[in-house]
This record gives structure tokens, sequence and C-alpha cells, in this order.
């Protein structure tokens, strides 16, 4: 791992598809995924009681539907927090209850068989 | 003053007689019919010993009423339910209650609300089948003094649940409110009150929250007020303070379990916030009166929730003073007349007698 405050990278090897990690960086500590090749970094903090979302399953969530509805979508891009199992948006930061609660995610992109993490995206939350 | 629930306890099931179709009536005049008695029965007497008339059951004479509570609180609407006629809520035979039903709501609409222009009355439903409730609201909601249709807390399960959805729909289609009032539970085909039967009726009344918890929990996780945006519902003589414990428990919970009810689209205390108000009778009585007031205001959005009923002539009725006194000033005006005015969409100013 190597961080130059601005950004901060770690080996794709470390996150195979499938897997999550966390780096400390840029005064927190990053949770990485690897979903099938596609790497998505945010705060590791879950912002309702601090769990630690990179233990979280990945999958994807029931949709807003009507009464009884069970709709299943965004397969691959939730994360449920392990503790109180809020779900997040991994490529926005977004809360599925409620798109106003985020968390911070991080710009990611893979060069050279690390992956590299960077400042800021806070505002636009872009995985990949 | 608007008033959200008086009774109507002079309305017999022999003074309903003439007002019942001839199947149903000569069924209940020549089987061994009996209404639902009280399942708890207050010790001394569910109705305010000084609105009995010495001939006559409490309530029943109009005159009185109107001295006693119309003229002397100067109220401008009052919001009328049924009295022990409620009970039918719990009969098996559907039909019979749907009888009686039409019986009090033609006897709502064609005798007693055309004697007050303050009256505006709740219809009487067989709730127990749905379908035929939903016939009954259609029939007798387009009376311009109905404003709302009457259920009781004690059903055979929460409100949310789909078999009761005709109701809601027909109450939105005829642009009435539902009241969900204590009354019933345990009774007949009844589900028994939650943990098993009380044995008191101190027990019962002390509980009438648990029942309001339950059906305002059910409505929400049903997506009841999804599937009808135009739904109104309030909740009489369930108390207020057990809000916090469901709107807050609801919420955090839901945050983390809205995938089981994915139809849920809102924070629950937001829907409440918006299709569900709350009457205050019988409202908290806290051994120091102004130490209600800031626990109501920890309530957010309860301002616009609360609702003033005095519950006349029962037993436990509030004067409008003694709740001035409960809730925060500021609130006043709101709860004592214009959330019940923008609810029921009443007029401004007094209907005045008739």
């Amino acid at each position: 791992m190597s961080s130059d405050g601005e950004s901060v990278s770690l080996a794709l090897a470390d996150v195979p598809p499938g897997s999550a990690t966390t780096v400390e960086a840029f005064g927190t500590t990053v949770a990485v995924f690897n979903i099938d090749g596609t790497v998505y970094a945010m705060d590791n903090n879950c912002p309702h009681h601090q769990g630690p979302l990179c233990r979280g399953r990945v999958g994807g969530t029931l949709l807003p539907s009507s009464p009884y509805e069970y709709r299943y979508g965004l397969d691959g891009r939730v994360v449920t927090c392990p503790w109180h199992k809020w779900q997040f948006d991994l490529t926005s930061g977004r809360a599925i209850f409620d798109p106003n609660v985020r968390v911070p995610t991080y710009a990611t992109r893979v060069e050279d068989g690390a992956v590299v993490i960077t400042l800021p995206s806070r505002d636009g939350g872009v995985g990949q | 003053m608007i008033d959200a629930d008086v009774h109507q306890e002079s309305i017999t099931i022999e003074r309903l007689l003439p007002w019942i179709e001839p199947g149903i009536r000569d069924y209940i005049s020549n089987s061994n019919f009996t209404m639902p008695g009280y399942l708890f029965p207050n010790p001394e007497n569910l109705v305010r010993q000084e609105a009995l008339l010495d001939s006559d059951a409490p309530g029943s004479d109009y005159e009185l009423f109107r001295e006693q509570h119309l003229d002397a609180l100067d109220v401008e609407f009052a919001i009328v339910n049924a009295g022990a006629l409620m009970l039918a809520a719990c009969m098996p035979n559907t039909q019979v209650v749907a009888g009686i039903s039409e019986g009090y709501n033609r006897w709502l609409t064609e005798e007693w609300l055309p004697r007050d222009a303050r009256l505006r009355g709740s219809l009487m439903v067989p709730s127990q089948q749905p379908a035929l409730a939903a016939e009954i609201i259609r029939k007798y909601g387009i009376h311009p003094g109905v404003v709302q249709v009457t259920l009781t807390f004690g059903s055979t399960s929460g409100y949310g649940q789909p078999h009761y959805h005709p109701i809601f729909e027909a109450a939105v289609e005829t642009g009435l409110r539902v009241a969900l009032h204590q009354g019933a539970e345990g009774s007949g085909i009844n589900a028994p009150p939650a943990t098993g039967y009380p044995r008191y009726f101190v027990e019962y009344h002390a509980l009438a929250p648990i029942a309001a918890m339950a059906h305002t929990t059910s409505l929400i996780c049903h997506g009841v007020f999804e599937k009808y945006p135009e739904l109104g519902v309030v909740v009489c003589e369930g108390g207020i303070l057990w809000l916090p414990e469901v709107l807050w428990r609801l919420d955090a919970d839901w945050k983390g379990l809205r995938m089981e009810v994915p139809w849920v689209k809102r924070q629950p205390s937001e829907i409440i916030l918006e299709q569900m108000r709350f009457t205050t009778h019988p409202l908290e009585q806290p051994p120091d009166d102004a130490s209600l007031g800031p626990m109501l205001e920890a309530i957010g959005g309860l301002e616009d929730m609360l609702m003033f009923a005095s519950g006349y002539p029962r037993w436990d009725s509030d004067s409008p003073e003694s709740v001035r006194e409960r809730v925060p000033e500021g609130w006043h005006g709101a709860v004592m007349g214009d959330n019940a005015r923008r609810f029921y969409g009443l007029p401004v100013g007094s209907g005045g007698a008739a």
C-alpha cells in the first residue's frame, strides 16, 4: 500500500473479485470492494453506528415496489452493513432507504496490477 | 372547539329496530338474539352519571346533549360515533351486523344528524366482511353529514391485512376518513388483546394503546398508506404517549429491514405524520399536568396530528379546559380545532344550531 495524501494504492491481488478489504487513507479507514473485477471504495464506517462495511454482504436488494410485490434489483451493487443491515449503493454511497443518507465514496482505477483510490469524490461518489 | 369523538349511547338495539330492514329485524326480534355485552364492564358505569336521564339512556335526549355539551362547551362541530352498538363488530353473523350497521347509518343520517348542524357522523360497518362493509360505505358515505367510517380496535387481525383493503378503498372513494376506535377487543370472534385476556376492566382500559400500536404498525407495514395515498386514519381512545415508541422503533427497524416491506417507501414516521391523526381522549394524566407538554413536544410533528376529543358522555371524558392545561399552549389552535377542520374538511365558523 502506498499513499501520497491525495491517493492511495494497493495491489489488486490483495482484493480479488468477490472480496473486500480496507486501507487506511485520507484520515479514515476506506473499504475496498472488488465486484467481478470492478473496484469500489467507500468509508468503512457505517454512518449509523460505525459498523464495518467491508465485512458486509454484497448483493442486490428489494426495490421500492407496490404492496406485496418483491422486485429484486441492483444485484452486486449493494453492501449491507453487518450490524444493523443498512444497505448502501456501492456506486454512490447512498443508503437504499434514503438517498440523503450517504457514505463518502472514492474514485478508483486499476492500473498495472494496482488499485488506485483517489480523493476527492465526496460529491460524485463514482465507483470504478 | 371541534370535538372529534362523542358517543351516541341512547340508540340501543331496541330503539334501532324500526330502522333495520325487515328481514334482519324479524331475526333480531324473534330469535334469541342479544347484542354482545361488554366483555370488560366498567365497575361503575361506562357513562357519566350526570349525562343519564332518569327515564332514558345516556345522551339519548338531544336537548340534554345540546345543553350539556354542544352549547355549554361552545362546540363548533362534533364527530358522532356509535355507543354500545359498536360491539356488533365482534359478532360472527355478518349479515346481521350489516343489517344493524345499515339501520344505525339510516338512523344517523335521517334522524340524528339533521337535528343539529354541528353534528357530523361516522358510519358503522360489518368490518368482519370487508366487501359488505365497502358496499355500505358507498351507500351511506355520500350523505353530506357523514365524514368517517369507524372500525373498532377489536378485530380478527391487524387492519393492514389485505382482506380489509376494500374498506379503505371505499372510504377513499367516498371521501371519508377512517377512525380506529377502542372497543370490542377480545369480544366475540375478535382476537384477544395482547398476551391473552386481561381479567379486569382497569387492565383492559389501561392497555388500550396496545391495540392502537398494533393496528398502526399493521397499516404501515402492509403498505396501506402507499396503496391509498388519499387515505386518512384517526386513532381514537388509544392514547398518545406510545407514539414515540412506535414511531422511533419502527423508523429504526425499517432502515435495516425495509427489504422485507419494500413497498414502504417512506420512513414510517413520515407516513404517519401525513396520513394519521390521534384524538386526545383520554389524554394521559401525569402527576403534574405541566410535565405532559414537553413530552408531547418531543414527538416530532404531533402538533399537526393531535385532535381534541371529549369522549362525551363516557366516564373518562376530558373537558376542553383540562386538555388545554396539558397540551403546549402554542398548540391550542391546532389541537382544539384546526387539525380536525383540515382532516375532515370542515368549514370555518360554527355549523350553528339547527
